[in-house]
């Protein structure tokens, strides 16, 4: 309805897929796909919409949605990720990721409002105000803030070793610059954010966004935020990459992660390569666990309690 | 001392963290929005009886704790503990009421459960998987009603603790709870 009116084009894309795009920190679920002489072809659950609504957004769709199942191998023992999920993921041609935060306000309002909840969210004992302004953060500030971290430092990998050792986290050689200032994130910043007010944390390290454009004004940091409420990140939203030389470069790389760390490999998607060379129009997209949302108006603890069938009850342990 | 990884994380298990003993009392797994994998996990302080959470970098290495477990009988509390008998040695140790927690709901006197050590100290109770108690107390106040099963009533046990019980639990009856949980399982 919220996209209905704001015209937005709602859009069916396919779950099974022939080539993902290339992310070395998703697992993909593979599965064979036969024809009527049982010749057999390598075929992927996808795990986001994404490729496909790019590639409508080249051939001149404007702004869209789809709503649907992804799915993410190996996404387990955890309250609030189960490996098929339900996404919400938008995209607004020619309007940056600013003004995507001006949509996930309205949209968490416009859902509030329809529930008749008001503008208060109570979620597992704590309320939520969610009319406007949300509190908007910079990944910098948030670190500075709540981890007594200088990000500006902490860039360089020599420097982020030593403070995190000085945190008394354990810092190895094979560690790399990710993984240090996610285990900074997650114990020291993470905790605060969404607590009393949902919060919109902006302006990531270029290494946490492999496919977003570099910010013009701090090549440093990367067109991305997410949104946190009650605790959950609820959103992940991106000024997207539209050169395709970059793009294709970035594929390339992740698939020598994949091979090194072991997980499926598979061919990524060229035919979106190509799409992108016809020309992507500007534009920001998001995804939106939507699970998590109806966790949010629902009140439950975990993920599992709002399906009927969670992944646990369908495997024999 | 033996060096485990966040892979061999179990509920339940004895760690160092923070150079104290901890026990693991609950683990997840998390992605961080595009990032590697970490695992959260709820650690309690043997000394204090303190609970916080720590995030892990999955693949971490940690100190695990081994522990030893002895036969002991329960004999009485006592101070900020409570009693317990080897059954072999008959030596006695008191065991801080906070490395018990609420398992003392389910305990009865001279009923034998197994008490963990590490470098003779103890550390805590393993919970047996379920625990046989009599239903003392049963108030036949629950509302009946055309309810399509699942409706409950509380019932007392002869430990003093109160359980969500069915409604055809009767007084006398013996019946089995998971301890891990505080419910109901089956009759006994």
């Amino acid at each position: 309805m919220f996209f209905h009116n704001k015209k937005f084009h709602e859009i069916e894309t396919p779950i099974l897929i022939g080539y993902p795009p290339a992310e070395s920190y998703l697992d993909v679920f593979q599965t064979t796909l036969l024809d009527r002489r049982h010749k057999k072809t390598s075929a992927y659950l996808s795990t986001s919409p994404e490729l496909a609504l790019k590639k409508l957004l080249v051939a001149g769709i404007g702004n869209c949605y789809s709503i649907t199942k992804s799915f993410r191998n190996g996404e387990t023992d955890s309250k609030t990720h189960t490996p098929e999920f339900t996404i919400l993921e938008w995209y607004r041609v020619n309007k940056t990721y600013v003004d995507l935060m001006d949509d996930c306000e309205q949209l968490i309002r416009f859902i509030a409002a329809s529930l008749k909840k008001g503008s208060t969210l109570t979620y597992q004992g704590t309320s939520f105000d969610l009319s406007a302004p949300w509190i908007r953060i910079s990944v910098i500030e948030a670190f500075s803030t709540y981890a007594q971290v200088d990000l500006n430092t902490f860039f360089d990998m020599d420097t982020a070793r030593k403070i995190a050792t000085k945190k008394g986290y354990t810092v190895t050689a094979s560690n790399t610059w990710e993984e240090l200032y996610n285990q900074i994130f997650l114990n020291e910043v993470e905790p605060h954010l969404g607590v009393t007010k949902p919060t919109i944390m902006y302006d990531f390290p270029s290494a946490m966004g492999a496919l977003c454009r570099k910010k013009i004004s701090d090549p440093r940091l990367v067109e991305r935020f997410e949104f946190y409420i009650g605790g959950l990140e609820v959103g992940d939203c991106y000024g997207e990459l539209t050169d395709w030389k970059e793009q294709k470069a970035r594929f390339d790389q992740e698939l020598v992660e994949i091979q090194r760390i072991g997980k499926t490999l598979y061919e990524y998607d060229h035919d979106f390569i190509e799409a992108l060379k016809e020309g992507m129009p500007e534009a920001s997209g998001i995804a939106v666990g939507l699970d998590r949302l109806i966790m949010l108006f629902t009140n439950t603890k975990t993920i599992q309690e709002t399906q009927l069938f969670p992944y646990e009850d369908l495997f024999d342990k | 001392m033996a060096t485990i990884s966040t892979g061999d994380f179990k509920k339940g298990i004895f760690v160092t963290f923070k150079n104290e003993p901890h026990q693991i009392m609950e683990f997840q797994h998390v992605n961080p929005g595009k990032g590697s994998a970490f695992v959260r996990t709820r650690l309690k302080s043997l000394k204090t009886g303190k609970v916080q959470e720590f995030t892990y970098k999955s693949g971490e290495s940690i100190e695990e704790l081994p522990v030893e477990t002895h036969e002991m009988q329960y004999l009485y509390p006592e101070g900020e503990g409570y009693v317990f008998m080897d059954n072999r040695t008959y030596d006695q140790v008191t065991v801080p009421k906070l490395l018990i927690g609420d398992f003392v709901r389910f305990m009865k006197e001279n009923d034998t459960y197994q008490i963990l050590t590490h470098e003779e100290e103890a550390v805590g109770v393993r919970l047996p998987k379920k625990v046989r108690l009599l239903v003392t107390e049963a108030n036949e106040g629950g509302a009946r009603g055309n309810t399509v099963g699942g409706a409950l009533k509380v019932v007392t046990l002869e430990t003093g603790a109160e359980v969500n019980v069915p409604l055809f639990i009767k007084q006398g009856e013996m019946i089995a709870i998971d301890p891990e949980t505080g419910t109901y399982v089956e009759r006994a």
